[in-house]
């Protein structure tokens, strides 16, 4: 086990280095440059801004200082809120996107397995295709479409919750409900498809002739194999939601991680870029480490090596 | 004048709530007992007041920096001109020059040397003796070129300003600059610039405070760490949430400052902010921040407010590349637009038709007759060009930054360039990076453009096209155009300047690489219990002597603006206001691409 952690992290830095690297060639390469408007910039503002942050300087020069920050997780200050590091922004956003992520999974999980447990067992039945109804629309309604939709219903025309903005318990519910929506129902489906699947096996007809209860052969022999698919969905989905939504942070304002990115792209602001890409390839290969951890865990029969 | 933003923000299509909302308008609603208050009188969402002395507002997209010596931004300057305040500030209503940090200045007789007066007992908010010397310090800060200010060009009225700024000297004391005493302030300038008292109000002018620069370095603007001479105070901030002012004791006219403190949102997406506002969780919605196919419906309310702003939306043409070489292909493609189509149909009168370079506003200044829509004339001039019927034209593109509104009007114009001229066009669409490269390196057939005016004066829409402008970005160049905006810049008599400045225009539009489409207006929601904001064309919005009116029902029914913040009146009196004169004053230079 301590091996088998020790590797796996040992190779986590060749893999970051690549992705490190990639991403700085990529962004350099995009049109344009982060001090841009359409209003022209004087050139010796420019020529001086270029200078500050060393974008004068050969582009190996730059990639050799870049890595070097990388090493000492310092990624420098962004290039349009200047008075910011990276990693300040990265350090203030991430927990909203946290806490809006966990609670969103947390209820994806809390509702969609029951769902997804109680459609296999019943499989063919009128209930089962009811939650599979419900599942496949959850899937399918997009949450720009479901965010809004909520924000008339119950801020606009019921006044019970405030339709935007980052403040007190009240304001999570919907941005919550609206990123999770989506998570439950395919969670419900990955549920349902690893349960089918594990109810068929022969340790399941084993534990029936024993003579348990339907009851214990369920929750306590199939579920722990039949939410496989689920643990392994967990992983990258926990990363993903980490790393902020930016329709769901925009919708409601919320001050996360997601707006940085897709904004910190269009404005070019090259350190931010690379910190928030770097930080989310990290995330996700902790995330999928800790995945295969518990599959140890779930299933006696994977063994780590 | 930035006029577009570094930043194509993601907008979210969320608009299906809003529109449903609106449509729902009248429909009984559980809290807002005012939505269809006293008849006639309907206000959109909620009315009820605050409980406290704070006003709650949508500040716009985050500022990218609010240290007023290098802010360049619209939501920047927003920032700066709550915390701080110059020589001069503006009058809500007016935007005249008022006194503010100096309450008396003289002016020599020759127009070079202005002497400002500062109150007696000025000091920061932190308690230190603010000075002159603080102003001359802050002054040079801005124009030192290692501080790369986007806004150091504001100052080069001032002598030597541009040389020291542009590192030909490195001598500060040449700078007409100084302060003989620690109130007095002497600026000498380099020509007579009857605007000077307007750009003394400007964000750039404010004085910053050398002693928290010195302890905090870059940082000095976090809360905390930040030291202010303006109204208001920064208590706290949260990036891509929300700044928090608080009253400054300190302030001089602290004693007619009636709100206790100001939150203002950084709310990016537009159907969020006007949510926000029906549901009565801000007080005021500024201009730039209303979803657009949502103005016709809030045009019925009467807290929403629309007038003239000045910017114009206008397509550029590359006239380096044929065949637009050929000013008849110009003169073509300009008849061809109907903007009418486009401004009153298309963006249902959210925006006013246009044909002129420079937007209206400018008292005394007369426009050239503006293009019209003429598809028979436009025929003729695509003949007379060489391609009588649009044959052996080749196909063209439109180039736009990536945004719905941008597309829309593309396609329409695509359609009457078609329909009038018969020739093909493509669009092409782009995201921000790429697009702005494209312009810049004239890389594009058509493409989309906006300019937003620095002060009111036309000279702010002419002065960018002349050859080798760094925001010309068309590769046009005309001689008799260049002479014509030098004469204008050295001529005294406003009446001539203008007339000079009508003859440039005239030429602009007769030959010139440009299409103009629309003239921007300012949208904005303010609740009634709100007082002394005050719609004008270049949307700035002094917030000194704005105050909440819990009794506001009982005050609507004769004149609701009638009411003004006692304080603003006897701030006004003090010194002798205002240069007469050509009534330029620097804009909130905005940063939105419409």
């Amino acid at each position: 086990m301590v091996t088998f952690l020790l590797r796996r992290v040992l190779l986590m830095v060749p893999t970051l280095w690549a992705i490190a690297t990639l991403a700085f060639f990529l962004v350099r390469g995009a049109p344009g440059g982060p001090f841009q408007s359409e209003k022209e910039i004087p050139a010796i503002a420019r020529a001086q801004l270029m200078h500050k942050y060393g974008l004068d300087q050969p582009l190996h020069v730059q990639y050799l200082r870049f890595l070097t920050g990388v090493a000492r997780l310092d990624f420098g200050p962004s290039y349009k809120f200047p008075s910011r590091q990276v990693r300040e922004i990265i350090a203030e956003a991430l927990p909203v996107s946290l806490e809006l992520g966990g609670w969103a999974l947390l209820l994806a999980i809390v509702v969609g397995v029951p769902i997804g447990i109680y459609a296999a067992v019943r499989q063919n039945t009128t209930g089962d295709f009811a939650a599979m109804a419900v599942a496949l629309a959850g899937v399918s309604i997009p949450n720009f479409v479901l965010g809004p939709v909520l924000v008339l219903a119950l801020s606009l025309t019921l006044y019970w919750l405030p339709p935007a903005l980052w403040e007190g318990p009240q304001s999570r519910v919907l941005p919550v409900l609206t990123l999770a929506t989506a998570y439950v129902a395919y969670i419900a489906r990955l549920t349902r498809a690893g349960m089918l699947e594990v109810l068929r096996q022969d340790f399941i007809r084993t534990a029936r002739a024993k003579g348990l209860s339907e009851r214990v052969v369920v929750l306590k022999h199939a579920s722990k194999l039949g939410i496989l698919p689920v643990v392994s969905f967990i992983g990258p989905a926990a990363a993903r939601v980490m790393m902020g939504s930016i329709v769901v942070e925009s919708i409601f304002s919320v001050p996360g991680m997601g707006r940085y990115l897709v904004n910190a792209a269009f404005n070019r602001d090259y350190t931010l870029v690379l910190g928030e890409v770097l930080f989310y390839a990290g995330l996700l290969m902790t995330l999928n480490l800790l995945v295969d951890v518990a599959y140890t865990w779930l299933d006696p029969r994977v063994e780590l090596a | 004048m930035v006029s577009a933003p570094g930043t194509p923000r993601c907008r979210i299509a969320s608009c299906l709530p809003l529109l449903l909302a609106l449509g729902a308008g009248c429909a009984p609603a559980a809290r807002p007992a005012a939505e269809v208050a006293a008849g006639h009188a309907r206000y959109f969402g909620d009315v009820t007041p605050p409980l406290d002395d704070v006003l709650r507002f949508n500040l716009g997209a985050e500022p990218e920096i609010y240290d007023p010596s290098l802010a360049a931004g619209q939501t920047d300057g927003r920032v700066c001109r709550i915390l701080f305040e110059g020589l001069t500030h503006e009058d809500a209503r007016t935007l005249e020059p008022r006194p503010g940090q100096a309450y008396r200045w003289e002016t020599s007789t020759d127009g070079l040397t202005y002497t400002f007066h500062l109150r007696p007992g000025l000091c920061w908010s932190d308690g230190t003796p603010l000075t002159a010397d603080d102003f001359r310090w802050s002054w040079l800060r801005v124009l030192k070129p290692e501080n790369a200010a986007r806004y150091a060009g504001l100052l080069s009225p001032i002598r030597n300003a541009e040389a020291y700024n542009h590192g030909e000297t490195a001598d500060s004391n040449a700078v007409g600059i100084a302060a003989p005493d620690d109130s007095t302030l002497v600026v000498t300038l380099a020509q007579p610039t009857a605007y000077f008292l307007y750009l003394t109000q400007f964000y750039t002018y404010v004085p910053v405070p050398r002693q928290a620069i010195a302890r905090h370095g870059n940082r000095w603007t976090m809360p905390g760490n930040i030291v202010s001479n303006g109204a208001f105070t920064l208590r706290y901030w949260r990036q891509n949430n929300r700044f928090e002012f608080a009253r400054n004791p300190r302030y001089w006219d602290a004693a007619n400052v009636r709100l206790q403190g100001i939150v203002g949102y950084t709310i990016d997406d537009l159907n969020t902010s006007a949510n926000l506002y029906k549901a009565g969780v801000i007080d005021w919605v500024p201009s730039g921040y209303l979803p657009s196919q949502a103005i016709p419906y809030l045009r019925e309310y009467r807290d929403f407010r629309h007038g003239n702003y000045q910017g114009v939306y206008f397509y550029s043409i590359n006239v380096k590349r044929p065949p637009f070489d050929n000013v008849w292909v110009r003169r073509a493609l300009n008849f061809a637009i109907d903007r009418d189509a486009i401004a009153n149909g298309l963006l249902k009168r959210s925006r006013e038709p246009w044909g002129n370079m420079t937007p209206s506003g400018y008292p005394g200044y007369e426009h050239p007759p503006g293009l019209r829509y003429d598809p028979v004339r436009a025929r003729e001039c695509l003949a007379k060009a060489g391609y009588p019927g649009g044959k052996g034209f080749r196909k063209i593109s439109i180039q736009f930054n990536t945004s719905e509104d941008h597309r829309r009007i593309a396609e329409a114009i695509q359609a009457m360039w078609k329909n009038v001229l018969h020739i093909q066009v493509e669009l092409s669409n782009q995201e921000w990076g790429s697009f702005m490269q494209g312009l810049t390196g004239l890389q594009y057939d058509i493409a989309r453009r906006s300019w937003l005016g620095d002060y009111l004066d036309p000279n702010t829409f002419l002065a960018c096209w002349i050859t080798g402008d760094g925001n010309n970005r068309s590769g046009w160049s005309n001689r008799r155009y260049d002479g014509l905006i030098r004469q204008a810049a050295r001529e005294i008599d406003p009446v001539l300047r203008f007339a000079i400045l009508r003859e440039a225009e005239a030429l602009l539009l007769d030959e010139g690489p440009t299409i103009p489409v629309y003239h921007y207006s300012t949208n904005e929601l303010v609740k009634p219990y709100v007082h002394g904001i005050y719609q004008n064309p270049l949307d700035v919005h002094p917030l000194n002597y704005v105050w909440i009116d819990r009794d506001w029902r009982n005050h609507e029914a004769g004149a609701p603006h009638a009411l003004a913040a006692p304080g603003a009146e006897d701030a006004a009196s003090g010194g002798p206001a205002a240069a007469g004169g050509a009534g330029r004053a620097p804009s909130a230079a905005a940063a939105r691409a419409h």
